[in-house]
């Protein structure tokens, strides 16, 4: 068995790396980048969502790419564009599938028992853990968008890095050493302690694999896009890979490899985001004060904000547009909004069940502490980095230059490596913009397995092993159900990535982070917490602040609303049109915008969202300042309406074993 | 005893409701403090956006602090926390389990 895990892990990574090299010989030119010859009326609001994607996510590298394709370009130059190389990328993709599938193959050896394949075996260390869980932090969203956000809208990128950070508070205070004590390998196991088992368990099991199918898809879709952008891999090669290493470690390597990929990946990626980070300290001579002040007096950022952010053509008399850039507001309008999303991270973090599960891992409550105390390090350096690095780009690459690559700004940190390397085309250049490639790539990848993960764990251990087989099953026959389970999760996924290359996946982030705010949280803490807790408050909690969280973010603006990208189109027909009958001849781009934007209009003028809406009917992207109050009366109103004497006579089990640990060896053996 | 009187026992001992009193009060009054302040950053950039204006060092402004006092916060309470624990919880909890035995 152990021989055969072994041979079909070194045939996948030697296919995978057949694979990259086909396509590493198709020509590069074959996959032009669409140039996206758009007005630049209508540039804003493209460029908008992309920013927003990154900003909104957990993780996902959703954010990156969505709406990538190479900007307008100005005054008729070559498209602007990053082109690593290809050799030595690929070389480095395939060093990375290596090491990993290496540890695939350790991992796979050590995995007999359910409990070794979604816990490690309890066998993970706290500063690993620690690791681990900020590598699920660190996602190609934080890593590309948010510098991006910050290289072209200053201040207010760094304010996004925020809210991750912040989240670690609420698992640190109140949720990691609970669980970590009260609960075994999902949700559902913390949810059901004291309920009836089956009802909590499937509904838990249903808003866990909702979550991470949502954050899956997202993650899918950009890894698609990014591996596009930067390597001209086709689209659906790049799903399908991607897709083909995440079950490969889940399937054969369980949670100990799932981890270890993690780990190996957030190191590279502190060690990048340290490189890098430290060269434009040391450009700017250590001295903060001197390198803002070269930022806020910068004529290429003045100039952007001015022309590009706040469209004053002629400058405001009393406006110091340097200093703008380091004054909020550029990118963020609406503060309900941003009280919104705050909430939704300060929350929602703590309801996402691929990070709970990582608390299981370790042996104890004092390493669950230990491990999210090293993540929030971790976390709270490489988002401080991110914002120099962010800053730095915008200074020494100016923002015209890399939104002129990617309008959401998403390739600032791959240009200021190629940058600071030695400039494009040459040697260190090109390997350190290599390099990055690579630590992008190896982040998808770690972060998808856990996502396969958690989903697969609420199917195969909430649903098959405690509902359809009461708990009854032997090692063996758990392990393989949960090795079936991911294959097949992974399965859809990469199926539904590949449907949803046309979709606009940043609602769904938005989705995953809402409904574990809105559904999860609250019957988590309430579980814990509350001594008259019980069934009819776990499901009406969970049912109704994931319903609201969704419906919520259905009738949002975050969706795809044909009329408005119809009138949009109009605008720029008819503003070229005037000036067309103006007696102006039009510019060879603005005759390729007329006719696009006339062909937007035609397609999207009759069209509705995907609910059937004209407009938005909520005013916010983020519902969680509606949907988590909603989701915390539910639980509590539907739990006041039955009384359930044996959850309010069992608490006393709970409230023990979560403040004391008592009990917790039980917990790991049965 | 049967296994829910045992826990019920734990659940009344004099030590353990020590515990979860100085626990709880402990965790939730940090929990709520640092999410007020958390939640400040979002309230004075969308409605005050003035204060964030005002240049401290050079062009650094209060805005920019600011945000840095948020990481600071954080790392703060975690290590503060981290010091209570090991210090006061772990040694209640401790003690809790030699009375049992």
């Amino acid at each position: 068995m152990k021989k055969r895990i072994a041979a079909l892990t070194v045939a996948l990574s030697l296919s995978m790396f057949g694979a990259a090299a086909v396509c590493a010989q198709a020509p590069a030119t074959a996959q032009a980048p669409p140039a996206a010859a758009s007005a630049t009326a209508a540039a804003p609001q493209a460029a908008a969502p992309a920013a927003a994607a990154a900003t909104q996510s957990a993780a996902p590298a959703a954010g990156v790419a969505v709406k990538a394709a190479t900007a307008p370009v100005k005054g008729g130059a070559a498209p602007a564009k990053i082109t690593p190389n290809r050799g030595i990328t690929i070389g480095m993709f395939a060093l990375i599938i290596a090491v990993t599938m290496g540890v695939v193959v350790w991992a796979a050896k050590k995995t007999q028992t359910a409990s070794d394949f979604y816990t490690a075996g309890g066998g993970i260390t706290g500063f690993q853990n620690g690791w681990a869980i900020a590598g699920d932090y660190m996602s190609a969203a934080s890593f590309l968008g948010m510098s991006g956000l910050i290289s072209l809208y200053g201040i207010d990128g760094f304010m996004y890095a925020v809210g991750p950070m912040f989240s670690f508070i609420a698992i640190l205070l109140v949720i990691a050493e609970p669980c970590r004590n009260a609960g075994k390998y999902t949700l559902g196991d913390i949810l059901s302690f004291r309920s009836s088992p089956k009802v909590v368990r499937g509904v838990a099991a249903l808003s866990t694999v909702t979550v991470s199918i949502f954050y899956l898809i997202a993650q899918m879709v950009g890894a698609g896009k990014l591996m596009q952008m930067l390597l001209n891999i086709p689209y659906r090669v790049s799903v399908v890979g991607v897709g083909a290493l995440m079950v490969a470690y889940v399937v054969f390597g369980g949670m100990k490899a799932t981890t270890w990929v993690q780990i190996i990946k957030a190191s590279l990626l502190m060690g990048a985001t340290t490189v890098l980070c430290l060269l434009v300290a040391i450009k700017a001579g250590f001295n903060p004060v001197g390198f803002f002040t070269d930022v806020v007096s910068n004529s290429a950022i003045q100039e952007h904000v001015r022309m590009n952010v706040l469209k004053d053509v002629i400058a405001k008399p009393g406006v110091d547009y340097g200093q703008r850039f380091l004054e909020p507001g550029l990118f963020l309008k609406n503060p309900l909004d941003q009280i919104s999303l705050g909430l939704a991270w300060a929350l929602g973090a703590a309801g996402l069940p691929h990070i709970l599960m990582r608390f299981f891992t370790v042996p104890s409550a004092k390493d669950a502490r230990k491990s999210i105390i090293v993540a929030l390090f971790l976390n709270s350096s490489f988002f401080f980095m991110i914002s120099v690095i962010g800053f730095g780009a915008a200074l020494y690459l100016t923002p015209q230059a890399i939104s002129a690559v990617d309008k959401g700004g998403n390739m600032a940190t791959l240009l200021l490596a190629q940058h600071m390397g030695g400039g494009a085309g040459s040697l260190g250049g090109d390997i350190f913009l290599a390099f990055i490639c690579a630590v992008a790539f190896a982040t998808i990848l770690a972060v998808v397995s856990g996502l396969v993960l958690a989903a697969s764990a609420a199917i195969a251990h909430d649903v098959y092993v405690n509902i359809i087989k009461d708990g009854k099953a032997d090692q063996q026959l758990q392990v393989k159900v949960a090795r079936i389970t991911s294959l097949f999760v992974g399965t859809s996924a990469i199926v539904m990535g590949l449907m949803a290359e046309k979709e606009n996946v940043v609602a769904l982030v938005a989705l995953a982070f809402a409904v574990a705010a809105s559904g999860n949280f609250p019957v988590i803490m309430f579980s814990l917490f509350w001594r008259k807790f019980n069934t009819a408050g776990i499901v009406s909690g969970l049912v109704v602040g994931t319903i609201s969280a969704l419906a919520l973010v259905m009738v949002s603006p975050v969706m795809t609303y044909p009329k408005k990208i119809a009138a949009d189109a109009k605008k720029v027909v008819e503003t070229l049109e005037k000036k067309q009958a103006g007696g102006a001849v039009l510019a060879e781009k603005e005759v390729q915008a007329l006719e696009k934007s006339r062909t937007e209009y035609v397609k999207n003028k009759d069209g509705k969202s995907m609910v059937g809406l004209d407009a938005p009917i909520f005013p916010l992207k983020n519902p969680g300042i509606v949907s988590v109050p909603l989701g915390f009366l539910a639980a509590f109103f539907g739990c006041l309406l039955f009384r359930e004497r044996r959850a309010e006579e069992m608490f006393d089990e709970i409230d023990v074993r979560q403040n004391t640990g008592i009990g917790i060896a039980k917990a790991a053996d049965h | 005893m049967s296994e829910k009187q045992q826990w019920e026992a734990i659940a009344n001992h004099s030590k353990f409701i020590e515990l979860k009193r100085r626990k709880r009060n402990f965790l939730f009054s940090w929990w709520i403090i640092s999410t007020i302040y958390y939640l400040l950053l979002p309230v004075i950039s969308g409605y005050f956006p003035e204060a964030f204006r005002v240049k401290v060092i050079g062009p650094i402004n209060f805005g920019y602090l600011f945000i840095l006092s948020q990481f600071v916060m954080a790392i703060g309470v975690a290590i503060y926390y981290a010091h209570v624990a090991n210090k006061t919880f772990d040694r209640l909890t401790k003690q809790l389990l030699e009375a049992l035995q």
